[in-house]
Order: structure tokens, then C-alpha cells, then sequence
């Protein structure tokens, strides 16, 4: 017993580059992988976790300075910096609850599956990350394990019930049916852009408001390159930071790097977490044979789509002009302009393409994201410092984790005073639920009138 | 050697499942390629550097590289079509 925990200790002190493989290895050999290959995906994605603390270095030395001077010398106070979801994902996976979490959420899906309460078959391992980290971030404010995977638990509900209701709209919109998007970086928007585009087509002359824009992607199509982004926004910065020119140059070429970087390490996490992701899937699809399932995917298979790439061009570099004027916004958005898509996607789909109602929609679900990325960037800052992810004295958030609404939500309801905030939840869950299955209902019925009448 | 560029939203998640199922078959066929991955807003700048260009969902950019759709590589469903059109490219 002494040496399992003298080991145990061994591993927490050896810190997360080492711990991540071995808590990877352990999973993947519950899911029945060999030990070798459980342990190559370990250690892939160990290098992935050792990349992204090599660019947030990177980050560390260039970019924090700069934002520092940026904010002394015109009171532009955007010092919380946006790392990416990227690396808030390496934190999530990082973490030492990481491996409950997974598999609760894995039983929460098998379970509704069982109660036919979700057609969402989600095997997708790699996009666990948005749900276990609020229960993370649970269990680092309140200390309290059974907290925090009841939080997941709950995101793991609700991103389950989003998908299901979300799968017309990727049908009917996207063409692609039998599928569902079990992501929550684009389903969060869905609880803004749903009540929001109701109201929009109830004012009376904004509901006409209709235009096409055409060669956006012609003049704004460098936005989409992350390279760019990264070259002109670390340029800008070096600039109201007051650098020589040399320097500016450089911090907008540094910027760029990180742009390009960032997506390259965390593939290295997908790589590693892939054979786990088919494990889980054979073990499901034998077990569920013959029911007819929504096959839940990764929601980069929508944006694509001409409107969203449209309006997510047009939303990006609003977003950062947003950011500076937005009353008590403190986010500095980086390194997840190159996702903007992904939180626009189901906002052009429920605004049925419609460029005018997408991009005030879009700007409204980015505010949010900027506000609730303010209020939760001091924990965490804290978190990820714990396991190796710093940028020295400032703060850090991302367009993913509890900056999307509903895992904020989520969050702010675990750690409140759960006597009134639980209460409040079951009872909108509830409300939402029944609304929903009415509306289908509905659905269906006029989907049967319109086959009886051809 | 012929160039392939797989392109999903971020570059990093689908891309990679659908580059690597890729990877495996052309492997079997002993067809030799290189496979890139990228964002799909990168995609017209990088295409013409390609042979062929597979997405992970309906994407409708005007590009003059052909385009083969993967998305049946993700759900299983249909994949062998999809496997036999993309190697219609590249043999």
C-alpha cells in the first residue's frame, strides 16, 4: 500500500508531462487496447502536452510583455490572454480526475441511450474536454470529487439533449443527416442565437433585413489564415506596446508562429486519443446493434458551409474590435479567432443563412464568450498554472472551457449556494426538455402532413 | 508522388481521423502520397498545391483542385465509395 502511494506520489511530483501518459495508458488499456499501443498513445499524447508548454513559453515571453506595455500606455485594459482552447484542452487532460470524468460521461451517454432519453451516440473521446473541464474546474473551487462529476455529468446531459435537438437544423441546413453534433464550442450559441432569433423576427422591419455580401471571402480571406491573424495582431499590439520597429516585426512574426504551432501540438493529443476514440466505438456499436443512433461528430464537419465561413470573416475582426469597447471585458482575443466558425456554425443554421440576423446573432454569443471568459479567468489561470501552464503574472482564458455560456452556466450553478442553484436548474432542464419534445412533436406532424400530401 | 491536402475546421480533430484512415488504405493499395492536413478557411490559399483536396464536411469553395467529401470516413457508413473515389485521384 506504501508503495503504491510513494509511487503515486512519484508521478503527481514528476508533474503533468509525465502523469498524462500514464493516465492515458491506464484508459486506453480499460478500453481493451494493448499495452503497447495504450502506451504509444500515452506518450503521444504526452509530446502533445510537452509541445503546448513549449508555445505558451513562447507566449510568456513575447506576447505577455507586450500586452503589459499595451495596457500601461493607453489604458486598454486587455490583459487576460487568450491561449487557445488548445491548450485549456491539454489542462483538461492533464488534470488527475481526468479518467473518472471520461468514463462518466461515457456511462451518462450509455445510460440515456438505455433510457432512450438521447438518440446522440457520442464515442467522440477527443471532444470530452469541453464537459470534464467544468467538473475539473468544479473540483478545483470546491475540493469536493463527487461535485465535480456531477457538474460533467450535467454538461454531459445538456450537450447530449443540444445535439439531439440541434439535429434537424444540421440536416435541413447542413445536409447531412443522421448525425449530431455533439461539440460544445458550437452548441453553446445555440441557447443565445435560439430565443434571440425568435425575437429578431418579431420586430417589425429588422425581420425583412436580408443581404447578400458578396467576394467577402475574397477581401476578408486572410481573417481565415491563422498565420495572418497572428502577424497583424501581434504587429497591432507591438505597436500600442511603443516597440522599436524591429521588435514589432518580430513579436508579429513570433505571433504568427503561435498561430501555426498551436494547432500542430494539440493534433498530436487527437493522434494519441484516436485509438481510444475507435476502441470506445466498436464497444458501443456492438452493444447498441440495430438502434438507430445519431452518430455524434465533431462539429468541424459544418463549418465548411459558405455563410458560416461568410459570417465568421466578417464576426472575427468585429470580435476583436468588440473586445476593446466591450464594458468589462478584459480578454485580449488570440489565439481562438482561428475558431470563430465553430461558435458561429449553429447561429447561421438556426438564422437559416441569413448574413444580417447571423452576424448580430454571432456578435451577441461572442460577447458573451468574452465576459464569461473575464469572470472565470482568475481560477483558471490558477488551474492551469497547477499543472505547468503559465505566462508568468497574467491571467489566461480561451474561447472554450467556461467562457461558452452554457458551461459557464453550468459552472457558476456548482459552485453557488447549491440549496437554490441545483433547484434552478433541475427546473429549467425540465422546462427546456418538455418544450423541446412539444416542438418535435410538432416537427413531425407537419413533416407527416407534408408526406401525405404528395 | 502525388499530394493530398485533408481539411476539417480546425485542422486538427476530423482532419486527422480522416487523414490517417487515408493513410492506412493507400498503404494497402501500395500507393505512395503525401498527406497534409490544414483548416478548411485555409484551403484556397493551399489547394493549388494539391492533387486532390478531401474535406470532412460539404465545403463549396471554388477551387480548381478536385474535392472529395470524406464524411462517411467519420461515421463508417458508405466509406468504401468514398475510399474508391478518392483513390480514382491518385492512382
Amino acid at each position: 500500500m506504501e508503495f503504491m502511494y510513494n509511487a503515486f506520489n512519484l508521478l503527481l511530483d514528476a508533474g503533468a508531462t509525465v502523469l498524462l501518459p500514464v493516465i492515458i495508458t491506464i484508459v486506453g488499456l480499460i478500453f481493451g487496447l494493448k499495452l503497447s499501443r495504450a502506451f504509444r498513445s500515452g506518450l503521444t499524447v504526452g509530446i502533445g502536452f510537452a509541445g503546448i508548454l513549449l508555445i505558451i513559453d513562447m507566449m510568456k515571453e513575447n506576447l505577455g510583455p507586450a500586452a503589459q506595455a499595451m495596457v500601461k500606455n493607453f489604458g486598454i485594459k486587455l490583459d487576460i490572454i487568450d491561449v487557445g482552447w488548445g491548450s485549456i484542452a491539454a489542462v483538461t487532460w492533464a488534470s488527475p480526475i481526468i479518467a473518472i470524468l471520461i468514463f462518466a460521461i461515457l456511462a451518462t451517454n450509455i445510460i440515456m441511450l438505455l433510457l432512450k432519453a438521447t438518440d446522440t451516440l457520442d464515442v467522440d473521446i477527443w471532444n470530452y474536454h469541453h464537459m470534464a473541464i467544468v467538473g475539473i474546474m468544479v473540483y478545483f473551487v470546491t475540493e469536493n470529487v463527487i461535485l465535480g462529476i456531477l457538474a460533467t455529468v450535467v454538461m454531459a446531459i445538456v450537450t447530449f439533449k443540444l445535439s439531439d435537438w440541434t439535429a434537424p437544423l444540421v440536416e435541413d441546413f447542413f445536409g447531412i443527416p443522421g448525425v449530431s453534433l455533439p461539440t460544445m464550442s458550437a452548441l453553446s450559441s445555440v441557447i443565445i442565437a435560439a430565443p434571440l432569433n425568435w425575437l429578431l423576427d418579431r420586430i417589425p422591419g429588422i425581420n425583412k433585413i436580408n443581404f447578400d455580401i458578396k467576394d467577402v471571402q475574397k477581401y476578408l480571406g486572410f481573417f481565415g489564415e491563422p498565420a495572418v491573424i497572428g502577424l497583424i495582431l501581434g504587429g497591432a499590439i507591438g505597436i500600442l506596446a511603443k516597440y522599436p520597429i524591429s521588435d514589432i516585426l518580430g513579436l508579429g512574426v513570433s505571433m504568427a508562429a503561435v498561430m501555426v504551432l498551436i494547432p500542430k501540438m494539440t493534433s498530436l493529443f487527437m493522434e494519441g486519443l484516436m485509438p481510444i476514440s475507435e476502441a470506445a466505438q466498436n464497444f458501443m456499436q456492438t452493444r447498441f446493434k440495430g438502434r438507430n443512433f445519431l452518430i455524434g461528430l465533431d462539429a468541424a464537419v459544418v463549418v465548411g458551409n459558405e455563410q458560416v465561413i461568410t459570417t465568421s470573416l466578417i464576426i472575427i475582426p468585429l470580435t476583436i474590435a468588440m473586445a476593446s469597447i466591450l464594458p468589462g471585458n478584459r480578454v485580449l482575443p488570440f489565439a481562438d479567432l482561428a475558431v470563430v466558425t465553430f461558435r458561429v456554425a449553429m447561429v447561421v443554421a438556426i438564422a437559416r443563412g441569413n448574413i444580417f440576423k447571423s452576424i448580430v446573432m454571432g456578435l451577441v454569443a461572442m460577447a458573451a464568450v468574452l465576459l464569461a471568459g473575464t469572470a472565470t479567468a482568475p481560477v483558471l489561470t490558477e488551474l492551469a498554472a497547477s499543472v505547468g501552464v503559465n505566462i508568468g503574472d497574467g491571467l489566461i482564458t480561451s474561447f472554450a472551457a467556461t467562457s461558452l455560456t452554457v458551461s459557464y452556466l453550468v459552472y457558476k450553478t456548482f459552485i453557488s449556494n447549491l440549496v437554490i442553484s441545483i433547484p434552478i436548474l433541475i427546473i429549467i432542464l425540465i422546462g427546456v426538455w418538455v418544450f423541446m419534445k412539444k416542438l418535435s412533436e410538432k416537427r413531425t406532424q407537419i413533416l407527416a402532413s407534408q408526406q401525405s400530401d404528395k | 508522388m502525388k499530394k493530398v491536402l485533408v481539411a476539417c475546421g480546425n485542422g486538427i480533430a476530423t482532419s486527422t481521423v480522416v487523414a490517417s484512415k487515408i493513410k492506412d488504405r493507400l498503404a494497402d493499395e501500395g500507393i505512395q502520397a503525401t498527406i497534409t492536413q490544414c483548416k478548411l478557411l485555409e484551403v484556397p490559399s493551399k489547394a493549388e498545391d494539391y492533387d486532390l483536396v478531401v474535406t470532412t464536411g460539404n465545403y463549396v469553395g471554388k477551387i480548381s483542385t478536385p474535392i472529395v467529401g470524406a464524411i462517411s470516413l467519420l461515421t463508417g457508413i458508405g466509406q468504401e465509395e468514398i475510399f474508391e473515389k478518392i483513390l480514382s485521384y491518385l492512382k
